[in-house]
């Protein structure tokens, strides 16, 4: 009677804190659900965990089954929803459950290093290795704690790329043959005064119902003006990281003519049609002459252009400079693989870290389903760029890619600082320049200077707060 | 439990009186231990769960705190830099605004269960039809929403224009991106409130109806004087649950306007919480915008009850 009285008695304690613990409401998820993402216990257990597609989840089982045969680790591969990924993985490390090999963005790394999550992978990687690594994709989880910069070759890293992600410039090749247009040049960028022209020429209403039905171009400013603001010679931040620079006239130059393709120029569709949305949609229905192509999108752009070839082809080229003999940007993305401090097992995690981010099998499943351009450059700029990336459908010019990894490509500004607030804060209120024309660029950069730069200040003291802290 | 004790005089009574009171103790010492145990699950489960993760947050509201490493005592510095933060008021009066979808979806719900209530065909139908949204992830949702709000090709403006209304860009308007939320979230409870009017107007007793007609009172005055009142209780709970609730509103927000939308016009506190505490690693700063939202529902949610209770009655 006693031994089943406090058997119930345990049960219903045990019951009652598990209905606890799960009695917030649907939407935080439920917490018996969680997986147990901590790292493995005995000397060749790893867990990994990241996010992303079919084909990431492809490529990774592939690796990691080799790295398996090859080390005799047992790799526990932890994988969640993009949109949940940062909450979940911060959530792990609060509760000391980090797992052995992670992924991290590189606006991470300082606060993470901080904190002491990060293994320092320096010493454990080859410089062979690296140097077959596209310099970007290492030196974004580069950082030196002391001087809190970023990005600097020679100092330590701690991660390494699962990607690089260059955000590249294309134009409609079907619709440029249509108009009798003369293609623009796959290595020589166009001023902005020749984009200006070509989009103007495309801009025509193609059926005669008196409203417009093809336009030169339609970009979005949050995700596309970063390619003109630099080609123009301007800049949201000084190279030391610590100067809002975007009150400059170069930049509201360079805003100003970007906001002029839609209010004077009337190369894009109206503010009302201007989602990106739907402007990208417009892009793959042909009614859009010059658009940003990415890796990711490459897919989803053949698979339109197979379906459609009478409207849609495209192929990339360089982003337009301000004025002839400038020299052509854009942004480029990565996603890091790192190492937990705290790892049993970090010399393993380590290495299978260094596996995922250049296993040649694993680059080329990615490659070949045009998740991403490969990390290893022996690789990319030889046999993928001649033969693999062809065959597999990459655009022609996707030597221009390449272009942006090697040397075109930087960082979206707040990348390299503790916090990106200053630079989100940027695009609070652009509207009224890009859409509605309320405000003239030269006054909005004016306005913003200010509140930018108290942001990032304040981010400053946020991370000297955080290495005194630890 | 009774016990019987016999209460004459004499040492042998006096010793059975004693050993009843022992062996009445060991059995009462007995159920109170099971009790206390039993008692103790939902106690520890209140302090584990609640008490001690308030009490952390309230510690980490005075704390600069990036959510990470460890925590430095600053004071009231939080809760200064958020009277001062302009962002912070700006998202606070978009969460209130929000609320006006709560008369407004109590008001529908309400009319509708009227209608369900009637013997119409096909009302289990209609039933079910208004619950699929309750049910529905509130992430797919937010995603048809955000087509269906396209300024171009979206049902809700291709809806319009068959009555030549050329609707906005929903989204993307800093006038209209506040309505299309509201009205996203009125049709995703409806079906809720619904069912609650519902059991609600069907409970009213069919005498107080009767006697009101007897006693020539039309449609409007029976519906005012008698239904009305008798689903008082229902609409206490719904407006409590929808302020909780919509003081909560997050997801749909950052799937639909992952930027806080144009001019920062949907950003709601919670969001603002969320990108403070995980994007911008300010979480004491975060938890103490997140203890002032729930002060300030507590202080409704009281009002309510107060109110509530004034105006509570009950039938003879």
């Amino acid at each position: 009677m006693r031994k089943k009285g406090m058997a119930a008695a345990a049960v219903t304690v045990a019951g009652a804190l598990l209905l606890a613990a799960c009695s917030s409401d649907g939407s935080s998820g439920d917490a018996s659900e969680e997986p147990d993402t901590s790292g493995g216990d005995a000397p060749n257990e790893l867990t990994f965990m990241f996010r992303g597609g079919e084909y990431d989840k492809l490529a990774y089982e592939t690796a990691i089954a080799a790295f398996e045969e090859e080390t005799g680790a047992d790799v526990t591969m932890i994988i969640t929803d993009a949109d949940q990924y940062a909450t979940k993985l911060q959530a792990a490390i609060a509760g000391n459950q980090v797992p052995d090999v992670f992924y991290v963005e590189p606006g991470r790394i300082q606060g993470y290093v901080y904190a002491n999550v990060l293994a320092d992978l320096t010493e454990y990687v080859d410089q062979s290795v690296i140097d077959n690594i596209w310099d970007f994709g290492v030196d974004a989880y580069r950082f030196d704690v002391e001087s809190g910069e970023r990005g600097q070759d020679g100092d330590p890293f701690y991660a390494l790329p699962k990607d690089v992600g260059p955000f590249g410039f294309g134009y409609n090749t079907v619709m440029f043959e249509e108009m009798g247009l003369e293609a623009p040049s796959p290595d020589e960028p166009l001023t902005f005064d020749e984009f200006t022209e070509l989009a103007k020429q495309l801009t025509v209403d193609k059926d005669g119902d008196g409203e417009l039905d093809q336009w030169g171009t339609g970009l979005n400013v949050v995700w596309n003006s970063q390619a003109f603001v630099w080609g123009a010679g301007a800049d949201w931040i000084s190279e030391d990281q610590k100067t809002v620079t975007v009150d400059t006239p170069e930049f509201a130059e360079a805003l100003q003519w970007f906001a002029d393709l839609g209010l004077v120029e009337g190369v894009t569709p109206s503010a009302e049609q201007a989602q990106t949305l739907d402007t990208y949609q417009r892009w793959m229905a042909g009614e859009i002459g010059f658009f940003p192509v990415a890796p990711w999108d490459i897919g989803t752009y053949n698979q339109v252009a197979a379906d459609n070839p009478d409207v849609f082809g495209y192929d990339v080229i360089p982003y337009p400079v301000a004025n002839e003999g400038d020299d052509w940007a854009t942004w480029i993305g990565s996603l890091g693989i790192a190492v937990s401090e705290n790892s049993k097992n970090k010399e393993l995690a380590a290495q299978l870290a260094t596996y995922l981010s250049t296993d040649l099998e694993a680059q080329k499943i990615l490659a070949e389903n045009k998740v991403q351009i490969p990390n290893l450059i022996d690789y990319a700029t030889g046999e993928w760029l001649e033969t693999d990336a062809p065959a597999a459908g990459w655009p022609a010019n996707t030597k221009a890619f390449v272009e942006i990894a090697q040397e075109k490509g930087r960082p979206l500004p707040g990348t390299w600082t503790y916090t990106p607030e200053w630079y989100d804060n940027f695009w609070v209120g652009i509207e009224s320049v890009v859409d509605t024309g309320d405000q003239s660029a030269a006054d909005y950069v004016a306005a913003k200077q200010t509140e930018m730069q108290m942001l990032l200040d304040q981010s400053w003291v946020s991370a000297d707060q955080a290495k005194a802290q630890g | 439990m009774a016990i019987d004790v016999d209460t004459t005089a004499g040492s042998w009574t006096k010793e059975r009186r004693k050993a009843s009171r022992k062996a009445n103790r060991k059995l009462h010492r007995k159920e109170y231990t099971w009790a206390a145990i039993f008692m103790a699950a939902p106690i520890v489960g209140w302090l584990a769960f609640l008490l001690f993760p308030l009490g952390f947050s309230v510690y980490a509201s005075f704390t600069n705190w990036n959510g990470l490493g460890a925590m430095s005592w600053i004071g009231l510095d939080n809760y200064v830099r958020l009277i001062n933060d302009p962002y912070f008021w700006k998202a606070l009066w978009n969460t209130v605004f929000y609320m006006i979808g709560i008369p407004i979806g109590l008001t529908l719900s309400l009319l509708l269960a009227l209608a369900l209530a009637r013997r119409i065909p096909g009302r289990t139908f209609f039933r079910t039809v208004y619950y699929i949204p309750v049910i529905s992830s509130l992430a797919a949702i937010a995603i048809l929403w955000q087509w269906a709000y396209n300024g171009d090709f979206g049902l809700v403006n291709q809806f319009l224009a068959i009555f030549g209304i050329d609707g906005p860009n929903w989204l993307m308007d800093p006038t209209w991106s506040k309505p299309a939320l509201i009205i996203m979230a009125i049709w995703k409870g409806l079906g809720y409130s619904t069912i609650l009017y519902l059991a609600a107007v069907q409970a009213v007793p069919r005498s107080l109806y009767e006697a009101a007609a007897l006693d020539g009172a039309n449609a409007w005055q029976r519906f005012r004087t008698i239904t009305l009142p008798m689903v008082r209780p229902v609409t206490f709970f719904l407006v409590v649950t929808n302020i909780i609730a919509g003081s909560m509103i997050f997801t749909e927000i950052n799937i639909m306007t992952p930027t806080g939308g144009p001019s920062w016009s949907t950003a709601s506190l919670v969001w603002y919480i969320w990108n403070q505490a995980f994007r911008n690693l300010s979480m004491g700063y975060a938890t103490s915008m997140a203890l002032v939202l729930g002060i300030l529902v507590l202080i409704v949610t009281v009002i309510q009850f107060r109110l509530n209770r004034r105006n509570d009655f009950s039938i003879e």
